[in-house]
This record gives structure tokens, C-alpha cells and sequence, in this order.
């Protein structure tokens, strides 16, 4: 096995920040890059766009507050809004922080849960497997840290590079958010996950129909309480039957 | 456009999905502390996860917002599938290639678009 794979934790650490340092770094600069591109567009100023990527760090609802904003909702309807595109989140962490070993559970957790985006919860629900616990928290905190520190800097330089970049370029870098997530779902192994997956797909744009803002926490629920139980019912090796 | 963006509103709705957002974290940390890893409730909110962000995904894909929304839609699905079958063509999985491909493909499509 190569659950011993570092030598300590300082290792571990240092080994997340090199797998940050490829595609999920590559990726959070690109979209948040195309993020301040967009604010430039419509006229915000740098300074709230580079804010609202350090301190909400989180894509899809920042795009989510910006047209919002821009189509004049309501503050109210605004902050509910965001609210459930994160809504995924707490499923997020929730499936993340029980990995971790026992000692690393402590109210600490509350700092270094702000560094969670999708990217980071990817590639850790993929590598945790193959490392011992103890490391996960070292790992977790050299992956996130690069990704959180880069959104910044990516949305400022965005915003300032949109008048002069030409605009095949930005469509090129607006792509490679959602291109991002949907190769990472190859890499997902579990028949649950992948059946939870397929249906989210389908039943996404139909939700979407009836109600935007909720129908994600709407497709989550239905979709994923779905392939539970037909991975439970059918798939699902069955429990060998003790005999006499 | 009626919206003032120099205003205190910008700010409000910053600070009000910026407290949203982290309040969704800290509620994870709080609800994470009593679930375990081998446990049904950990089953089931990872398929509701997996669905969630799939659901996200495929928005993004199919019902983008702003730039996107400018490409005919059978062409992002297109760049989409020849992505991932780069992505899959090999059992060590493509990341870096696919989404290069995806990226140029798409960059190609807006340079001939703007082409005279």
C-alpha cells in the first residue's frame, strides 16, 4: 500500500501545493480571469471584483451575484440566491472533513473551510484514498491555499486585461470552468456516484426550467436520493447470508 | 441601466453573499463532525453532491450566462465530447491535454468567427 507515503506532514503539505500547482491552479486563474473580464464589462470597479473572489471564493455564485446585481434584483433576492448555488458546499464538506484524521477535527476546520472551491474538493475526494489520515489535513491545506491565493489576483488581472485581450481569447478562458468539471466526473469511480452523476445531468436542465435559483439544491436532492437507492437495491453487492 | 454600482447596494449584496456563502462552509464543518465515512448518510450525500455539481455543470454548458451564451449550443457540446474522449482516450486520463483541447477549440471557433 501507499498509505505511508510522506515521511511527515510538512511533506504532505508540500506535495499539495505541487498538485495545486498544474491544472487546478490553471484552471481557478482561467475562470476567475474570465470572472473579472466580466465585472469589466459591466462597469463594477476592481476593487469590489478582486473582494468578492477573496472573500467569497466560490464561481458559480459570484457569476450568479454579478447578473443578479446587473438585471436589478432585490438585496434580499440576491443574498437568497447565492446562498443556494452554496448550498453545495456543505455536501461538500460534509463528504470531505470525515476523512480526515481525528486529532485534525477541531475548530480550526472553521479557517481552512474557506478555502474550499469544487477544484480542490476534486482532486482531494481523488487522492485521499491513497494517503494515511493523519496527512490528509497537511495535503488539503497545500492543494486550497495556491487555488484561494491565485482567485484574486486572476480576477484583477482579468478585469484590467478585458479591454485589450481579444475576444476569441476570453471565450477560450470562460470554457475552462465547466470543461474542468465535467472531465474530472471521468475520474469518479463509484457505480453511486457516477449513476448520481448521469441523472443530475438529465434532471438539471428540467429543474431549471421550473425554478432557477433553487434547482440545484432541487436536482441534488432528487438525483442523488435517487441513485442511492438504486445503487442500494440492485447494485449494491447484497451482504452474504450467514449459514446455519 | 438603472442600478447604481457606485452605491452602497454593490456592497450589501457583497456582504450579504459573501455571509451566505461562508455560512454554507460552517455548516458543513458543524454537521461534518457527527456523520462518519463508512455510514449510509455519507453514501447518499455524496451521490446528492455528485448530482448537485453535475447539475451545475451541465447549466453551465448548455444555459451559460454572458460570453458563452454567444456559441451556438451544438458546438460547446461538440467541443465537449471530442474533450472528453481526449480525456479518456488513455487509462492515466488526459487532463492536461483535454482541457487544452477544449480551450484551442474553443479560442479557434472565436478567432474565425471575428475573421472577416
Amino acid at each position: 500500500m501507499t498509505l505511508n507515503r510522506f515521511a511527515n506532514r510538512r511533506e504532505a503539505f508540500w506535495r499539495g501545493i505541487r498538485d495545486a500547482l498544474g491544472a487546478p491552479v490553471l484552471v481557478l486563474f482561467a475562470g476567475m480571469v474570465g470572472f473579472g473580464a466580466m465585472g469589466h464589462t459591466h462597469g463594477f470597479d476592481a476593487w469590489t471584483m478582486g473582494l468578492t473572489s477573496l472573500l467569497m471564493f466560490a464561481l458559480p455564485g459570484q457569476v450568479v451575484m454579478l447578473e443578479m446585481f446587473i438585471s436589478g434584483s432585490s438585496l434580499l433576492a440576491i443574498g437568497f440566491a447565492v446562498t443556494l448555488t452554496s448550498t453545495r458546499f456543505v455536501t461538500m464538506v460534509v463528504t470531505l472533513f470525515p476523512q480526515l484524521h481525528r486529532r485534525d477535527r477541531n475548530p480550526l476546520l472553521y479557517v481552512w473551510v474557506h478555502m474550499l472551491a469544487m477544484t480542490a474538493w476534486a482532486v482531494s475526494m481523488r487522492e485521499f484514498p491513497a494517503m494515511a489520515p493523519k496527512y490528509r489535513l497537511n495535503y488539503f491545506i497545500g492543494l486550497a491555499l495556491p487555488c484561494w491565493l491565485i482567485s484574486p489576483i486572476g480576477t484583477v488581472l482579468g478585469y484590467f486585461v478585458a479591454g485589450w485581450v481579444p475576444v476569441a481569447v476570453t471565450l477560450g478562458l470562460v470554457f475552462i470552468n465547466p470543461l474542468f468539471f465535467l472531465l474530472t466526473f471521468t475520474d469518479v469511480k463509484p457505480w453511486v456516484n457516477r449513476m448520481a452523476i448521469g441523472l443530475g445531468c438529465v434532471l438539471g436542465p428540467v429543474f431549471y426550467v421550473f425554478d432557477a435559483d433553487s434547482s440545484l439544491l432541487l436536482t441534488g436532492l432528487v438525483a442523488g436520493t435517487l441513485a442511492y437507492f438504486i445503487d442500494r437495491q440492485w447494485l449494491r453487492p447484497q451482504p452474504t447470508e450467514v449459514q446455519g | 441601466m438603472t442600478v447604481d454600482l457606485q452605491g452602497s447596494g454593490v456592497w450589501l449584496a457583497l456582504s450579504a453573499a459573501c455571509i451566505g456563502t461562508y455560512i454554507c462552509r460552517a455548516a458543513g464543518v458543524k454537521l461534518s463532525g457527527h456523520i462518519h465515512q463508512d455510514s449510509e448518510v455519507f453514501r447518499w450525500l455524496s451521490a446528492v453532491t455528485y448530482a448537485m455539481v453535475a447539475a451545475l455543470t451541465v447549466r453551465m454548458i448548455l444555459m451559460p450566462l454572458g460570453l458563452l451564451a454567444t456559441v451556438p449550443v451544438l458546438l460547446r457540446v461538440l467541443i465537449c465530447a471530442l474533450s472528453v474522449a481526449v480525456m479518456v482516450s488513455s487509462p492515466q486520463r488526459r487532463l492536461v491535454p483535454a482541457l487544452l483541447t477544449g480551450t484551442l477549440l474553443m479560442l479557434a471557433y472565436g478567432v474565425w468567427r471575428t475573421s472577416p
